[in-house]
């Protein structure tokens, strides 16, 4: 394993959150009447997020890529259930998930990040991973706008999901390939 | 490095081409238009009506700096009824509160704001639904009553025959209860009378019971529709409502129609059907067809195609009144920069149906219009509104065109309508004023000969002018006074 499976999978991981995220800020203020309503629903966001890192943070150094699938699922359901959400204690619940699953996600790829350099050495991958994920995200963002231009922001959504669940995929793929690496090495030295 | 290089390149690349393609007046955010995005102007500012006393002061401050007051709700209307240059835009969109609902006497007292839809979900468990009003839900009552809307209902006449009375802001502060019987003549003069005459504040409409509705699908040559409607539909009370749609297919271009019925079903009970029905299923492939539809000859004739299969299936089906008054509009959305779908509507004399629908083709084909769709709903006689369209029973034929914004595609439809609506006229026909100012000062007097005393009656009303929009100015000429 090494850092490309990590840029290739997190920049799937903007793609989709980079998609849906300044369309998502529309939609819910259209929920909400009022600022404070919509203000709400970001709150919600932050605490679930917070509250998770506390319980996440020992389980990091041994889980991160398991936590990653886990919060690229979750989002991939929340992004499947957003289009059917038809009140706004709904919004908050999925806004609880996906706190949730920022958590997992931005607190395993700076644990991986940390993992996979060395100090002293970190600069560069670091601004290659940054300059991977944000060109993601800008891609992500303008075609995100035709794509509702053309159809409709249920659609963005569903491809969202789509993305999510292949980057989960995608972890799942480079996981199983760093065990079986791992267990042939262990087994080249043992033998 | 390459790598890098390559994909910022296509990010730039694609965010300049994005730029290019939207940099278009119809999509500046800091100018205002209507649903028609033409003629954008940059106004005063745009305030949310909330308050009856914060409608009065901003009218008193309006007057105090001698601006202008645009009205608008849900803006769906195209001809710029709803801003004018530099002034302020009070927009009714939030004054929308459903103020009493009277089960005993059918009737319900809203705020002008309210849409049809907040109408439809406050009323629909008392077994109530609504006696006229456009086919979509989308728009406000003020709006709508405002253009003297109609839609499917063919029992009840236009809009106006639905309201009981209202309560209207006046220029000059005063709050006016107007009814048939108090204010009469404001009655005529505001209903129809796109904001012309002051802020229309809440307004009570007479309800129907909630029925249920067997909706059937016919297909016909267009030859034969105006018998078929003559006989079968105006003829059967329990035919409630109605809507038909003309091909717009190259293989039978406005030849062949298919019509809907709703029909009074009496076999089961309404109860089961009544829940309303929140969602608009399959936007996108609907969207896609559409754009298909825009786009090739194909693309129409596909379409029709699935419709008349569609509907045909599905002929027979169970419908209550109030989801049959919700009909799909989303598949139709349409954000092109530079492009747009257009309305045009004219009110043609039922036995002059099909020369129009023939001159109307030959315009369409000679002057190489992209029409989307045609359909055909009929209107009773009714002249209470001082600028009222249907002269005598007609059919309304709903034209959907898709339009360059440019000046020269703009110049091309203008010239290609006013051919229209000279055929029209020509039949006795009017034309709907809800649309973009495309028709001649000359035309407009023609269709709606008591324009001179609508205008008359405004300065009357409001003799400093303070509420203007774009199509007063275009249309007032010089006659008004």
């Amino acid at each position: 394993m090494n850092m490309n499976w990590l840029i290739r999978s997190q920049s799937m991981v903007t793609l989709a959150a980079g998609m849906i995220y300044p369309y998502y800020l529309l939609f819910l203020k259209n929920l909400g009447n009022s600022y404070s309503k919509y203000g709400l629903a970001f709150a919600v966001f932050t605490i679930s997020s917070a509250m998770v890192s506390q319980w996440l943070g020992p389980k990091l150094d041994r889980y991160s890529p398991h936590l990653l699938v886990t919060s690229s699922l979750g989002m991939m359901g929340a992004m499947l259930a957003f289009p059917w959400v038809m009140a706004y204690g709904w919004v908050l619940v999925l806004q609880f998930i996906m706190g949730c699953c920022s958590a997992m996600q931005k607190m395993s790829e700076r644990q991986l990040l940390a993992d996979y350099t060395k100090p002293g050495e970190r600069g560069a991958a670091i601004g290659s991973y940054h300059f991977w994920t944000t060109v993601a995200s800008g891609l992500a963002v303008v075609l995100g706008g035709y794509l509702i231009d053309w159809l409709t922001i249920n659609v963005l959504f569903y491809v969202s999901a789509l993305l999510y669940g292949a980057s989960a995929w995608s972890v799942w793929r480079m996981r199983r390939a760093a065990a079986k690496e791992l267990n042939a090495g262990t087994h080249a030295i043992s033998s | 490095m390459v790598k890098k290089g390559i994909a910022l390149l296509l990010l730039v690349s694609l965010s300049v081409f994005t730029y290019c393609r939207t940099n278009t007046a119809d999509q500046d955010p800091y100018l205002m238009t209507d649903y028609s995005r033409l003629h954008p102007v940059k106004v005063e500012r745009v305030v949310q009506g909330k308050e009856e006393q914060q409608l009065i002061h901003l009218l008193q401050a309006a007057r105090d700096h001698h601006l202008k007051v645009s009205i608008a709700g849900q803006r769906h209307s195209q001809g710029g009824h709803t801003y004018y240059k530099d002034s302020i835009v009070v927009d009714m969109t939030s004054y929308n509160r459903i103020l009493s609902i009277d089960r005993e006497h059918k009737k319900v007292t809203v705020q002008a704001g309210a849409t049809w839809e907040d109408i439809q979900n406050a009323i629909n468990r008392f077994g109530l639904a609504i006696r006229t009003m456009q086919s979509q839900n989308t728009f406000t009552v003020g709006g709508s009553i405002s253009v003297n809307a109609h839609g499917r209902d063919i029992r009840n006449g236009s809009m106006i025959k639905s309201v009981e009375s209202f309560r209207l802001l006046m220029a000059d502060g005063r709050i006016k209860q107007v009814s048939r019987t108090e204010n009469a003549e404001l009655f005529s003069l505001a209903l129809g009378g796109y904001g012309l005459f002051g802020i229309i504040l809440d307004v009570t409409l007479l309800l129907d019971d909630d029925e249920l509705y067997s909706a059937t699908t016919v297909t016909m040559p267009t030859a034969e529709y105006v018998g078929y409607f003559l006989t079968q539909v105006r003829t059967d009370p329990d035919v409630r409502m109605h809507i038909a749609r003309l091909s717009v297919a190259p293989d039978h271009f406005l030849t062949e129609m298919f019509a809907k019925n709703y029909t009074l079903e009496h076999s089961e009970s309404l109860g089961q059907y009544n829940k309303l029905s929140k969602r608009e299923p399959w936007i996108a492939p609907g969207k896609l067809l559409f754009q298909l539809n825009r786009s090739f000859n194909w693309g129409k004739a596909l379409i029709w195609d699935l419709q008349t299969k569609f509907f045909t299936e599905q002929s027979g089906g169970l419908i209550s009144r109030n989801n049959a008054m919700r009909a799909a509009w989303q598949f139709m959305e349409y954000d092109e920069p530079g492009s747009n779908d257009l309305l045009q509507e004219y009110f043609i004399p039922v036995n002059q149906f099909d020369s129009f629908v023939s001159a109307l083709g030959d315009i369409v084909q000679d002057q190489k219009l992209n029409l989307l769709n045609i359909t055909v709903r009929y209107v009773n006689k009714d002249e209470e509104a001082v600028l009222s369209y249907a002269k005598e029973d007609m059919f309304a034929l709903v034209c959907l065109f898709n339009a360059p914004l440019s000046s020269q595609g703009q110049l091309h439809m203008e010239q290609s309508v006013r051919q229209i609506i000279d055929e029209a006229l020509r039949r006795g026909g009017t034309y709907y004023l809800p649309y973009a100012g495309y028709p001649t000062q000359e035309q407009f007097q023609a269709a709606y000969p008591n324009y001179k005393l609508f205008f008359r009656k405004k300065l009357r009303y409001d003799p400093d002018e303070l509420f203007v929009n774009s199509f007063y100015e275009q249309y007032k000429g010089g006659d008004a006074g």
